[in-house]
């Protein structure tokens, strides 16, 4: 809090000395690359944050400018401007919010899909700008528009633009630390993960996209008053391509990086275009090095240093919410449920039920289905025909993040957690998940949110103490074992294990083997495990299910499925 | 027949098939290298602008071909071995590269020929009589030549070693290196001949269009359209996704606008990322 | 006794930064075989996968005919005869079963021949797309086409995974024939009877380490079945 108060008042007072430093005109040339900044800065958020890169981004700015632009136009001097202005900077905003929806919900790719719509859009905004004619004033756009009542020279209108783009800032700066930032970051890196932890990936896309259209919409509402002037090329292709290397060459994933691109280049370029005829492919060749070499871009190399010195971790000292339970039900059931990808049938009627807690394991050959009966539980495969019940209700096909929710934990084959976050975010995103509110993931308190089973763990395994360490820098072994525990401080009630013990040393093998028993037993819990490992079968089974060509072959007691010939045929088999 | 309607239906051929030539080269470096290649447009633009550059001196037409192909079997290899080999395990990143890419060429083609339309003269003036329409002989002639082209390299797909050993290669790519088909010379003599395929459509398509430098971005999009809605399984889902898109934009273009031609092709395929996200034809 | 025809030392990878493989040891010589054991999941597969460069090594080293391997591309490899039938995906379900052994070579009667006379349900299937075989069947497709290839060392990442036992002893009898002209071969197995037919040494892996080798002479069944925990 108190580096963050620090902060704010360095880049105010900075803000406010520079009009002195660089003189009249150089103050009014920066504010219009103030705007563009703010709108740089979205890019930043989306790209840089939560992974998605929008191609369109200026297609916000412009439809801000001209709601901006036609509102000081008819509504001059009037009271009105009060709710128009702020609404011009909003709308776009909320157009992007629906846009993220829409596009966000056909859960593909998100990479080039989401890209090529949006600067499809841009497209499509631009034309709509150059033709239509009455509203827009075509392609010579609309003229003469008055400046904000009341200000009137250069260094008034530097002012506003500081204004805007310092409280933009610090905003920002408010989010990228908050929970919420950190739960962009981690759907950048891993959208599975962040699902089955209980979040809507798609609603945290689109509400970053929308808060992009809000930062691209505040610098268009002001450029319409400060520039007089709102043409076509505003929404158009070049701005968004520009606003984009701008972030890229300042650097994505820092906070002031988008501003130094903008203004630095945006600057460069002023000066330089007409001396320099090639300037411009000068600029889209560095652009092509900064996304071959230099990732982080020019800030890159600065902040970091920075955000270390002055990072430091809240004390764990809050217990978190209790998670809301439905009932105390534990059970699941699979009828007849058939599963085809392409032309091959992977589950061919599958029928499973357990009714309590206990340790349940699945076995069977290879492709038998068992990561299968997985995916078609936590909707990750489309279930063709069958029922699945979950918890007494019907689940058949129920999206991750809502079985999440209510109480259905999933570990990965392969470690799935958040790499390029610290053990402590990765067990926050865990915490968070079902549990945080709105207000939780705006504040900082979140941050030192802990759980008797988050102690627990970390009393087992010590490693996961040291939670200022990178996951991606853990051991394999660790980083199954964080995953593990990721997935048990949500506190689930149905918990579903694949390969736990999967590229694990025998030590750590007998370690997991403990933590599951003891954690099955704390949460009173169903624990359905996947395993090859037969050491680690008979250890822990109350009961095995055997699966073979998508469909139940066997279950009992570990001794009844020793005895059980069917199986034997099915194992042995091959090496017979 | 109906004169009009003749006319309407010839031009709805002209731009399905004139639109899938360039998607071929598009599909065929995706599927294989699985590189969405944002720069693909600007290869046409290239081709335009050599036919235009062939023009001011004073060649035949036909010149631009051999002249097109060229500078982008050179540009090809380049920008494959310096862009997209590099970026191989980061897909994102070799969009994001091409984008960057497309900028390059965009500008600086504008660099040298500047922002303004060029036009380039159509080297068959005449028109034939189609079933009483009386109908542009050029561009009848390069729907025929694109009709002909996809149909070729459809054969050819199928039927050569090399066709076989592509499709060997996008449907199990480690199988395909270890019974020894050299994948990275593959992939880069595909890249360069995606590049060629659209600077070819270049050539021809610039007497019927304005020549200027942003003319390939309307490429690019369109067929990562024909793309998303024809799925990237198939020879057929492309062909289809070119009838789709070519065929909806040309007939609301006819009807109403351009620009409402273009909205319904954009909330196509919005619909169809949304509700079929794979395609007409998914690839399995 | 000179020095083998195949040969690997160290070798550790997986992939990514996870480890899956570790420090494994072995050698083949020509005219040799040797087959890698373990249950599922011990590394096996990834450890063919590093020694045909499909997975680049963490460290360690991998030799071919007193070449080092370093750096070189699966495709390379195979050019100086190192023959690699993958366990999973085996084929190419895209093309035809006549596609699929003519994709390198024209369609070369003389050395398909035999293996087809063998293995009759492959003729029959010649214009059928590989996909719509039976997995058994796309194993005996990859066999055969591994098998007629000319190549001095043969690794096959479990050849006899669901294919009918007459196929199987078919197999064996190939590979014998394979040893007996002077191939080296590196086989993956689960089948440990088939394992115990061809192979001159053993490898047992667990953990993506290996917990036990030596001559297959000197196993048995039993003592392998142990050390495999299954």
């Amino acid at each position: 809090m108190a580096s963050f108060l620090g902060h704010s008042a360095a880049l105010v007072a900075a803000l406010a000395v520079l009009p002195q430093l660089v003189g009249e005109f150089w103050a009014y040339t920066l504010a219009l690359y103030f705007l563009y900044a703010i709108a740089s800065l979205g890019i930043g958020l989306c790209w840089g944050q939560a992974g998605f890169l929008p191609l369109g981004q200026a297609m916000f700015f412009g439809l801000a400018a001209y709601l901006s632009g036609l509102s000081l136009i008819h509504f001059k001097d009037s009271w009105l401007l009060l709710l128009l202005l702020p609404g011009a900077a909003l709308a776009p905003g909320l157009l992007a919010y629906g846009i993220g929806l829409l596009v966000f919900r056909g859960r593909t790719l998100s990479g080039p899909f989401f890209a090529m719509i949006t600067l499809a859009l841009t497209l499509l905004a631009f034309q709509i700008a150059n033709s239509w004619n009455d509203v827009t004033g075509g392609f010579n756009g609309l003229k003469n528009i008055p400046g904000l009542p009341g200000l009137s020279d250069f260094t008034d209108l530097y002012y506003i633009s500081a204004v805007a783009l310092a409280v933009c800032l610090l905003a920002i700066a408010w989010l990228r630390r908050a929970p919420a930032g950190v739960l962009w970051r981690a759907v950048a890196q891993n959208e599975q993960r962040v699902r089955f932890c209980g979040f809507a990936v798609q609603n945290v896309k689109a509400a970053v996209f929308g808060l992009s259209g809000v930062l691209a919409g505040i610098g268009g509402a002001l450029y319409a008053p400060q520039q007089n002037l709102v043409t076509p090329q505003l929404c158009g292709f070049i701005l968004s391509a520009d606003l984009v290397i701008w972030a890229a060459v300042g650097g994505r994933a820092t906070l002031y990086g988008p501003v130094v691109g903008a203004v630095l280049i945006g600057i460069l370029t002023a000066d330089l275009r007409d001396e320099i005829s090639y300037w411009e492919v000068i600029l889209a060749a560095i652009f092509i090095v900064v996304v071959l070499y230099f990732r982080q871009g020019l800030m890159g190399f600065v902040e970091p240093l920075f955000e270390r010195l002055s990072r430091r971790r809240a004390p764990r000292a809050l217990d978190s919410p209790a998670r809301p339970q439905a009932s105390g039900d534990t059970g699941f059931a699979l009828d007849d449920v058939r599963v085809r990808m392409g032309s091959v049938s992977i589950l061919e009627g599958l029928d499973l039920a357990i009714d309590g807690p206990g340790i349940y394991c699945l076995i069977g050959p290879n492709g038998a289905g068992k990561t299968s009966c997985f995916n078609a539980m936590t909707g990750e495969l489309p279930v063709r025909s069958g029922h699945i019940r979950i918890f007494g209700s019907t689940r058949t096909g129920n999206a991750a993040d809502l079985l999440s929710r209510i109480g259905v934990g999933r570990k990965f084959q392969a470690p799935s957690l958040f790499p390029d976050l610290t053990v402590a975010e990765n067990f926050n995103i865990g915490l968070w998940g079902g549990r945080a509110r709105l207000r939780d993931l705006l504040g900082m308190r979140s941050h030192g949110w802990t759980s008797a089973i988050l102690r627990e763990a970390q009393a087992r395994f010590p490693f996961l103490a040291e939670e200022d360490r990178r996951a991606g820098d853990l051991s394999h072994g660790q980083r199954q074992i964080l995953e593990l525990a990721m997935v048990l401080i949500a506190e689930p009630r149905l918990i579903l294990l694949d390969e736990p013990s999967a590229g694990l040393s025998q030590t750590e093998t007998q370690e997991v083997i403990e933590a599951i028993r003891w954690v099955s037993g704390r949460l009173n819990a169903s624990t359905v495990i996947v395993e090859h490992d037969m050491t680690f079968v008979r250890e822990l089974a109350d009961r095995i299910f055997v699966l073979h060509q998508g469909r139940l072959l066997a279950s009992g007691t570990v001794a009844e499925i020793q005895a059980d010939n069917r199986v034997r045929a099915v194992y042995v088999g091959a090496s017979a | 027949m109906d004169p009009i309607l003749t006319t309407n239906i010839l031009n709805v051929v002209y731009e399905v098939s004139t639109l899938a030539v360039v998607v071929l080269g598009l599909a065929v470096v995706f599927g294989l290298l699985g590189v969405m290649n944002l720069a693909h447009g600007e290869f046409v633009m290239i081709g335009a602008y050599c036919a235009f550059f062939v023009q001011t001196q004073n060649l035949p037409f036909l010149a631009a071909v051999p002249v097109a192909l060229l500078v982008c079997i050179v540009l090809g290899l380049a920008v494959e071995r310096i862009l997209v080999r590099p970026l191989y395990a980061r897909p994102f990143d070799t969009l994001l590269a091409t984008w960057g890419l497309s900028m390059l060429l965009r500008e600086g083609v504008e660099a040298v020929y500047g922002r303004g339309f060029k036009s380039v003269a159509v080297p068959l003036t005449d028109s034939i009589d189609v079933l009483g329409a009386d109908y542009p002989s050029y561009r009848l002639l390069l729907a025929a030549v694109s009709i002909a082209l996809v149909a070729g390299l459809v054969w050819w797909f199928v039927r050569s070693a090399t066709g076989r050993r592509i499709r060997a290669v996008v449907n199990n790519p480690e199988l395909a290196g270890s019974v020894g088909i050299p994948v990275t010379a593959l992939a880069r003599n595909t890249f360069v001949f995606g590049c060629c395929l659209a600077a070819l459509s270049g050539v021809l398509l610039a007497p019927l269009m304005p020549v200027q430098p942003m003319l390939g971005l309307d490429f690019i999009l369109k067929s990562f359209f024909v793309l998303v809605v024809g799925g990237l399984g198939s020879l057929v889902g492309l062909i289809s996704g070119s009838g789709v898109i070519g065929g909806v934009e040309s007939i609301v273009s006819a009807f109403f606008d351009r620009t409402y031609g273009y909205t319904t092709v954009l909330i196509i395929a919005i619909l169809f990322l949304w509700l079929r996200p794979n395609g007409l034809f998914p690839r399995t | 006794m000179s020095a083998p025809l195949f040969s690997f030392a160290g070798v550790t990878g997986g992939y990514g930064a996870t480890t899956v493989v570790r420090a494994v040891d072995g050698e083949v010589a020509a005219g040799e075989a040797c087959c890698v054991l373990g249950r599922n999941g011990v590394g096996k597969t990834t450890l063919m996968r590093l020694l045909t460069g499909h997975l680049p090594l963490q460290s360690g080293a991998v030799t071919f005919g007193g070449r080092p391997m370093d750096g070189l591309a699966p495709d390379e490899r195979h050019g100086l005869g190192l023959i690699y039938c993958p366990q999973d995906r085996p084929v190419f379900d895209n093309l035809s079963v006549r596609e699929n052994l003519t994709l390198m070579a024209s369609a070369d009667a003389d050395r398909y021949a035999p293996l087809l006379a063998a293995f009759p349900i492959l003729e029959d299937r010649m214009a059928q797309s590989a996909g719509t075989l039976s997995g058994g069947e796309r194993k005996i497709l990859s066999f055969v086409r591994g098998a007629a290839e000319t190549g001095r060392l043969l690794l096959l990442d479990e050849p006899s995974e669901g294919v009918q036992q007459e196929n199987v002893e078919r197999m064996a009898a190939f590979l014998h024939e394979a040893k007996a002209a002077g191939r080296a071969l590196l086989i993956v197995e689960q089948n440990l009877a088939f394992a115990l037919e061809i192979a001159d040494r053993v490898i047992v892996m667990d953990h993506g380490e290996v917990v036990l080798a030596g001559n297959a002479a000197d196993m048995t069944e039993a003592t392998l079945a142990a050390h495999m925990h299954v």
